[in-house]
């Protein structure tokens, strides 16, 4: 009675059944939502996704299953040398994997591609460099202030401020006082006789940049001021030898329509994909520490990993067209 | 035993190169910029989606047939699988009418932003042309 195949490999397949609906569920999210929205990104200057750092990773996935039958097939011939050898092997081609990925992921990150955090208008574009510019301005004030004067910076949230600013009702108004209150002391210093030369000068360049930052502002408020116009006055403040590398935090203006959603499903897809081959990693390093003490025992529990790690391969092998290339 | 070993490490390498050719297939797809041209009065799009998810079709299968042995598993695997796969594709198509199909007007700033790129864009390529043609 029963299957003819050991209890670890029915439970094995029971569970990759769960994870094909599992990953299906995103999958086929991610095919429905893309479908309804039309613009969806696909510039690879827009969304910094590279063919070809996909296609490497396919490669390296489809090497490491290879590697991970050719070590089944060393444990069933009791070559258990070879076994390990190939394991290693495999699990040396995860890391390849991951670094590609944390490449990947590192681009997105230093162009703010993350979910909640993409303009998908010119005005949603404008209104975020402003507020990124308010966190510079905010910052050189309380580092500037903090300077002089310790204990009157510490009320002040740098986060509260930047997260309200744009809106001004009563309630904000309250919030940013500190740091208008610690503005209009830097303001007095400024004005004062006895304040030293070298101190003098970096709080002129604040106050440069804080005028700029205000004249800015301004015009983005009126929407007198269009996306390539902003573009174009950040990086001529950037190129500012006093203040320009304050700016470094403000990103180009960059509006993807549907960017939020994309960001979204990128990470969810990559991301759960990448646990899974984190959770692979574990599961072969759970049989390289036997060392040479690796016998016919543990032929099933290779099998078993070797079925997670084809499935894992399996999943790839559909994220990469979907993607990556559609 | 030997014998069958070696037959079987060869067809592994075998599907291993055949999944290379697979995924270089994909790329050269993705290189021939089909999403904008129209060929034999199909939508370039619709053409290199059908083209690079038969492609991942094959790979799966070479994968789930070879690489995980299903080839040689009893009828259970029928049972098990078949199920699951019936169901994931079953939850795509239910979403589909709601979400991938809007059967209302679709409005959001997204597509009015849309609308007025596009406008643009092709107000830029007529006056570029334009102005070839006068260069010319």
């Amino acid at each position: 009675m029963g299957l003819p195949i050991p209890h670890s490999k029915l439970g094995m397949w029971l569970f990759l059944a769960t994870e094909i609906m599992f990953f299906s569920a995103f999958i086929g999210a991610y095919i429905v939502l893309r479908a309804g929205s039309p613009g969806w990104p696909t510039d690879a200057k827009v969304t910094h996704i590279h063919v070809w750092a996909g296609g490497l990773n396919t490669f390296v996935l489809i090497l490491s299953s290879y590697f991970v039958v050719i070590a089944l097939e060393g444990m069933k011939a009791e070559n258990f040398a070879k076994a390990r050898r190939y394991l290693c092997l495999t699990l040396l081609l995860a890391c390849v994997f991951l670094s590609i990925k944390a490449y990947e992921y590192s681009g997105k990150f230093e162009h703010d591609i993350l979910p909640g955090h993409i303009p998908e208008t010119p005005q949603m574009a404008i209104d975020k460099s402003m507020r990124e510019m308010k966190q510079v301005v905010d910052n050189r004030t309380i580092a500037l202030a903090n300077t002089k004067l310790p204990e009157k910076a510490e009320p002040t949230n740098p986060e509260e401020t930047v997260e309200l600013s744009g809106v001004t009702d009563e309630k904000t108004k309250e919030i940013e006082t500190p740091v208008e209150e610690l503005r209009k002391q830097l303001q007095t210093e400024v004005e004062a006789p006895d304040t030293s030369a070298a101190r003098k000068k970096e709080l002129t360049t604040y106050f440069a940049l804080e005028t700029k930052y205000r004249g800015l502002n301004k015009r983005a408020l009126d929407e007198s001021i269009t996306m390539p116009e902003m573009n174009q006055e950040l990086e001529t403040l950037k190129k500012n030898p006093e203040y320009g590398a304050f700016l470094a935090p403000v990103h180009h203006l960059q509006p993807i329509i549907y960017g939020n959603l994309f960001a979204s499903v990128y990470f969810l897809l990559t991301g759960f994909h990448a646990l899974h081959v984190v959770i692979g990693m574990l599961l072969f390093l759970i049989v390289l520490v036997r060392g040479k003490r690796l016998c016919k025992k543990w032929n099933d529990y290779v099998e078993n990993i070797g079925l997670y790690w084809h499935f894992v391969d399996l999943v790839w092998i559909f994220l990469f067209p979907l993607i990556y290339i559609l | 035993m030997s014998e069958s070993e070696s037959h079987s490490y060869v067809k592994y390498s075998t599907i291993f190169f055949a999944l290379c050719i697979c995924t270089v297939l994909s790329i050269i797809f993705d290189v021939l910029d089909l999403k904008d041209k129209d060929v034999a009065g199909i939508q370039g799009f619709v053409l290199l989606a059908f083209l690079v998810l038969a492609v991942a079709c094959a790979k799966a299968l070479f994968v789930l047939i070879y690489f995980m042995h299903l080839k040689f598993e009893g009828k259970w695997k029928y049972v098990l699988l078949s199920p699951t796969i019936i169901l994931a594709m079953g939850l795509t198509i239910a979403m589909t009418p709601d979400i991938g199909i809007h059967y209302y007007t679709n409005e959001s700033p997204q597509i009015d932003y849309l609308k007025q790129a596009q406008q643009a864009s092709s107000e830029e390529n007529s006056a570029n042309k334009a102005e070839n043609s006068h260069v010319k």
